[in-house]
């Protein structure tokens, strides 16, 4: 198809979002339904896209030689797109629920649908300039979301949040202007368009590459930038579930495989004292965020510390600088996607329906709240990396893929190992909380506790049966990830 | 019809539980149902010749089954033991309310056990391994009382500590030797190099499979899990659940380490330390359910001698086969009719302890017969099944000695031997307080209790028990038949001769462990075990308890230990500060300076000072930056003042409000209080100069941000292109 439609993919839920944005007076049903339409009609223009591939990319305009505005969609981006696509009108059904009684309902519904063209431009952008223009528009349309609940908390996580990002996104802009200046402006390329050092002293371009993956990292909660991601639990459970467990954070790691495989380059990085940092700032990072997740009592932040650790897992692959370590890395991006959203769905039901907020006081809810915790207790067996489900996979090809490199990766394959333990610990202390209360423990007020609406059970059992899904028939999407690291697609 | 033996009963676990929540009959008629359709299922497998088929693809590596003599006995094994105690179970949980989980996991649990055994490669063999530790883990904590929870979480820990551990070495050895096939590990590990890792794998898969089969040092759940869980889940935690470990470890004692003598030396001696342990326990042990548990432990000691010996005896290790299948087997069926017996006196009793239910089996002939049948079989009495795998293994020890003439085989030999009279001696113990001793107070009630359970469970237990004589009395057709259907999975070599399991060189080492079982019970269950109270014996237990390993190393090491170093960890770069670990590490020194020199009182002054300054020091240090915080809190980032009432009349908003008004006003509306536009377009006006002060607050720190980065750009221009 011909790229021309990129553009317009991208436009439609942005411009309407704008339009939902000025339905200050219309009833919260029809906001949300109008919400739910558009995602379900962009989701559905994507897939087109997507199975009938586009060739070539499309430029609107030229600002500078080195400077252009372009969109194309490559096979990085597909997966990407696929991921997002799929997710993204369920949220929107689980918030037309969850969302029911709470203020500001046009701002929160067109802000939301904003993100997502801005989250597909990320997807389809064809260079480093467009991306980077997406990817800030994408922290400016989420910064009211986080906000939305306008406590104290919500604007002490907002002003953390945007300064983490804009902070990052200087960092990361100074990573672009090195690439433009020495002529890598053109399309993202497999293996790298900066053709070789631009200076005598192969440093500079490290640090450069340096400074741009912790940019880019900021997004993907890297130690020690990762601070503003359990602050912004804060936000309501659709906007933590799906930008601040999928869209943006992945959104970061997204960035960082562009600019590492398609900017930089693999050959020129790879053995490098850059290298060996990341390697041990994710690996750190993952035993670190799931120590602290171990220790969280607060249910939102646990998960999303776990996420914290997650996303390293993530980056880890990335810069393992292989392409097992990147096929691994897009599979763990999809299976993190989908367990963690569900994670959050979870959580985010128990927290609407009780108002509970700590792990305490999840005890004996399992039996009232079953499907619920049915789909909890499967997204913690996938997280934990439990054959046969999808979070086993992915990080079997983690470990296979650091296997694979030596000397520094195996510090990442030890975090990894260490990382599954504290994950079960982490998960399963929910689990059991749940369903087998201590005998002592205070079940007051479970009377009153009902499951979850349909519209947050619908998405939950699908994305926990995707869990299971993706795990036992993960062939394809292995062929896919596979095909995307060596450059085929 | 593999994927029919294990998708069924999952498939089937749906419509049982949804039935449950109906009707409680109709769910134990469909539960029963399926349990006896998957044994016809399984012996219709038993009789068709050998079969192997497998997804490619699935999950990563794929799944892969097939059957052969081995597998084919257990498979029916499993149906077997799940019919009977799914029969025993509908009477044992008819005073349930949650039973309904119960039964939906049982049937899980079968189809994922029948996985376990029918997997080709251990990797399948894992997959379904885990899926069986969780939902197994609902059986644990059936009860929901304090102990089981504990309990439950040994398990579960256990669970999943194994199973990583088992999934590191899985991965080490598909890393190495690209394979994970049980039958090709053998071939594969011939043409590897590097030994070292292969046994890293190896130790690894043996950690996580050995955990569920109860080794030491990894049995701490059983003893602590059986007696917790419902009778008839004891049943298969003992008589399958452990059989699926001792199957991963056979899998690569047979395969990987084929007759390696140091592989099986480690096994040997982990064998024989959980062999004589688990007696011990027993012995000691004064609950019914916990000394079978104990008693488990023990017998899987005996097994893993016979797999310790396969690899000692290298090629001809054809008794260490025989006996250790035949043992597996064995205690399988003990187990459960052990455990129905213990079902049965629970459901009418609700207690286990030997003191409260001492005499409840007198005058029940049938129960007497069961257990009788029971106790002497694992006791290892001549014309019982028992007798023959002992034999066997003792034979295989024997045999070792002849080849190798190791001291430290002599010393197994004489353990194992010991181990055997400490059997005799707690089922001794055990059928004396059930069936012998009158009970003090209760008696009356015991024997008036008829019918004590309902015919089906009578027809399940009496099954149950004959097998045993059965199979004992025709071992020279029937156990001989079923050891030489496994030769083929424990790659052993030929028997040499025919083994005359009543001759008098076989019958001596059975009579020898009888005797010091018997000089046992007189000479130390009935004088130092019991205790004499008000003019009735009862039975204490002496085991010290600050001896349990768990409460010794395992909890303090997982939930202090480590935690505490990642919690230092966690503090020195989390939202802890820095300096509150290294604070309280100058406190601990102070204290400790203050110790060493305390009782003089010379320095004792000194040495408080200096506990003193540690304090004063870690304080400073800990509060600083709070201090700091507060400081630019009350300097720089001040707070502005609140405008006051009169900034407001004054301001242009309000102005402009007040002249819509008075035009509303004159068309003949007014508004009141907050409705006037006078205060509406002010504080519209005032929210978004709120909005924007903060907004500008955050955007010129992004634009120093921003600044700084270009400058670095220019920098970086200037000096470099």
């Amino acid at each position: 198809m011909s790229p021309f439609l990129l553009p317009i993919c991208i436009s439609i839920p942005f411009l309407s979002g704008l339009l939902l944005l000025a339905c200050k007076r219309a009833s919260f049903r029809a906001i949300a339904d109008a919400a739910l339409v558009l995602s379900f009609l962009t989701s559905a223009f994507c897939w087109m896209l997507l199975i009938s591939g586009v060739n070539g990319a499309y430029e609107p305009v030229r600002f500078a030689p080195a400077l252009a505005l372009s969109f194309s969609l490559d096979g990085l981006g597909r997966f990407f797109v696929g991921i997002v696509s799929v997710l993204w009108p369920l949220t929107v059904l689980y918030a037309r629920s969850y969302m029911k009684n709470e203020e500001h309902i046009a701002m929160f519904f067109g802000f939301f649908t904003v993100s997502y063209g801005a989250t597909l431009g990320v997807a389809m952008a064809d260079n480093l300039f467009t991306m980077y223009c997406f990817y800030e528009i994408l922290t400016l349309a989420t910064v009211p979301l986080v906000l939305q609940p306008m406590t104290k908390a919500a604007v002490h996580a907002t002003r953390m949040y945007f300064l983490f990002s804009i902070g990052g996104a200087a960092f990361a802009f100074a990573a672009m202007m090195f690439l433009l200046v020495n002529g890598a402006s053109g399309s993202f390329a497999p293996g790298g368009n900066l053709a070789a050092h631009p200076f005598a002293s192969r440093d500079v371009t490290y640090l450069f590459w340096l400074f741009g993956f912790l940019g880019f990292s900021v997004k993907a909660a890297i130690f020690p930038l990762h601070a503003w991601l359990p602050k912004a639990s804060v936000a309501p459970t659709p906007v933590t579930a799906l930008l601040h467990a999928v869209a943006v954070v992945k959104s970061g790691a997204f960035a960082v495989i562009r600019l590492t495989h398609y900017c930089f380059g693999v050959d020129l990085l790879s053995g490098s004292w850059a290298q060996t940092v990341a390697i041990l700032l994710a690996s750190f990072t993952i035993v670190y965020g799931s120590s602290i997740a171990v220790r969280e009592t607060h249910f939102k932040r646990r998960l999303a510390y776990s996420t914290v650790a997650n996303l390293s897992y993530i980056l880890f692959g990335a810069v393992l600088m292989t392409p097992a370590g990147l096929s691994a890395s897009l599979m763990h991006m999809a299976a993190h996607a989908n367990i963690k959203i569900l994670g959050f769905f979870c959580a985010g039901a128990v927290l609407h329906g009780t108002g509970r907020t700590s792990i305490y006081e999840l005890d004996g809810l399992g039996r009232r709240m079953p499907v619920t915790f049915a789909c909890f207790t499967l997204a913690s067996f996938a997280l934990m990396g439990l054959p046969p489900f999808s979070g086993f996979v992915s990080k079997w090809q983690l470990l296979t893929a650091a296997a694979q490199s030596s000397g520094i990766a195996y510090v990442g394959a030890g975090a990894l190992l260490l990382s599954a333990l504290l994950t079960a610990i982490y998960m399963l202390t929910c689990v059991r909380r749940a369903w087998f209360p201590a005998r002592d423990s205070n079940l007051d007020g479970l009377e009153t506790v009902h499951e979850a609406s349909w519209e947050m059970l619908v998405p939950m059992v699908l994305l926990a049966a995707a869990t299971l899904l993706c795990g036992v028939f993960a062939k394809p999407i292995l062929a896919a990830t596979d095909a995307i690291a060596f450059g085929l697609i | 019809m593999l994927y029919a033996l294990i998708f069924f009963p999952m498939a089937a676990a749906f419509a049982v539980w949804l039935t449950g929540r109906k009707n409680r009959r109709a769910r134990n008629l469909l539960a029963a149902g399926t349990t006896v359709i998957e044994l016809l299922l399984a012996v219709a497998v038993m009789l068709r010749p050998d079969m192997q088929t497998g997804i490619d693809g699935v999950v990563g590596l794929g799944i892969h089954f097939e059957t052969d003599g081995f597998r084919k006995v257990y498979l029916v094994v499993i149906a077997f033991l799940w019919t009977m105690t799914m029969l025993l179970g509908n009477e044992y949980f008819s005073h349930y309310t949650t039973e309904n989980r119960y039964y939906f996991f049982n049937l899980m649990t079968l189809g994922a056990t029948m996985g376990v055994f029918l997997a080709r490669d251990l990797f399948t063999a894992l997959i379904f391994f885990e899926i069986m530790s969780f939902t197994s883990y609902t059986w644990v904590i059936q009860e929901e009382t304090p102990a089981a929870t504990k309990a439950a979480n040994t398990y579960l820990a256990v669970a999943v500590i194994g199973g990583l551990a088992a999934l590191m070495g899985l991965f080490l050895l598909q890393f190495t030797l690209g394979t994970t096939e049980i039958c090709a590990l053998y071939d594969a590990a011939r043409a590897c190099d590097n030994k070292a890792i292969l046994y890293v794998a190896g130790g690894c898969v043996l950690f996580g499979f050995g955990a569920k089969a109860g080794m030491f040092p990894l049995h701490i759940w059983l003893p602590k899990a059986h007696p917790v869980a419902p009778a008839p889940a004891s049943a298969l935690l003992s008589g399958l659940l452990t059989k699926s470990g001792i199957f991963g470890m056979l899998a690569i004692t047979c395969n990987l380490f084929r007759n390696d003598p140091a592989w099986g030396a480690v096994i040997l001696a982990l064998g024989t330390v959980t062999m004589l342990l688990g007696a011990l326990l027993a012995l000691f042990s004064i609950d019914l359910k916990r000394t079978l548990a104990c008693s488990s432990v023990s017998q899987i000691g005996f097994i893993l001698i016979g797999i310790g010996m396969l690899g000692i005896l290298g090629e001809e290790n054809a008794l260490a086969a025989r006996g250790a299948l035949l043992h597996m087997l064995n205690h399988s069926l003990f187990k459960l009719v052990l455990f129905l017996c213990a079902a049965v006196v629970y459901m009418n009793l609700h207690a286990l302890n030997l003191n409260d239910v001492r005499g409840f089996g007198r005058r029940k002939p049938v129960l007497m017969l069961a257990f009788l049948l029971g106790a002497l079989g694992i006791g290892g009495v001549p014309l019982l099944n028992g007798y023959v795998s002992k034999t066997l293994l003792h034979e295989s020890i024997v045999e070792g000695i002849a080849a190798t003439g190791a001291f430290a085989l002599r010393a197994v030999e004489w353990i194992f031997l010991f181990s055997g009279g400490v059997t005799v001696a707690y089922m001794t113990k055990l059928f004396v307080a059930l069936f012998v001793e009158a009970h003090p107070t209760k008696q009356a009630a015991f024997d008036a209790k008829r019918p004590y359970m309902n015919r089906i469970s009578t027809a399940v237990l009496l099954l149950c028990a004959l097998a045993l004589p059965a199979l004992g009395l025709s071992a020279s057709v029937s156990m001989n038949a079923i050891a030489d259907l496994g030769t083929d999975f424990f790659r052993a070599g030929a028997l040499e001769h025919a083994v005359h399991y009543l001759s008098w060189e076989n019958l001596k080492g059975g009579l020898i462990s009888i005797a010091i079982g018997v000089a046992l019970y007189f000479g130390f269950v009935r004088t130092v075990l019991m205790k004499r109270e008000g003019g009735v014996r009862v039975y204490v237990n002496r085991w010290p308890e600050w001896l349990d390993l768990e409460e010794l190393l395992y909890r303090p090491l997982l939930l202090k230990w480590l935690p505490g170093a990642f919690g230092a960890i966690a503090a020195l770069f989390g939202e802890n500060r820095l300096s509150a670990p290294l604070a309280r590490g100058v406190l601990h020194g102070s204290e400790a300076v203050a110790a060493l020199f305390g009782k003089n009182k010379l320095t004792a002054p000194l040495a408080k000072g200096a506990m003193k300054l540690g304090l004063l020091l870690s304080h400073a240090l800990s509060d600083s930056l709070d201090a700091a915080i507060l400081l630019l809190r009350k300097t720089a980032y001040r707070e502005l003042a609140q405008p006051v009432e009169d900034e407001a009349r004054a301001s242009f908003s309000y102005r402009l409000g007040r002249q819509i008004d008075r035009i509303e006003q004159r068309h003949g509306k007014e508004a009141q209080g907050s409705r006037r536009y006078a205060e509406g377009v002010y504080r519209a006006h005032k929210t978004v100069r709120d909005t924007s002060h903060r907004l500008f607050g955050n955007l010129s720190f992004a634009l120093l941000m921003l600044v700084a980065a270009l400058c670095f750009v220019f920098f970086y221009m200037l000096i470099l292109h």
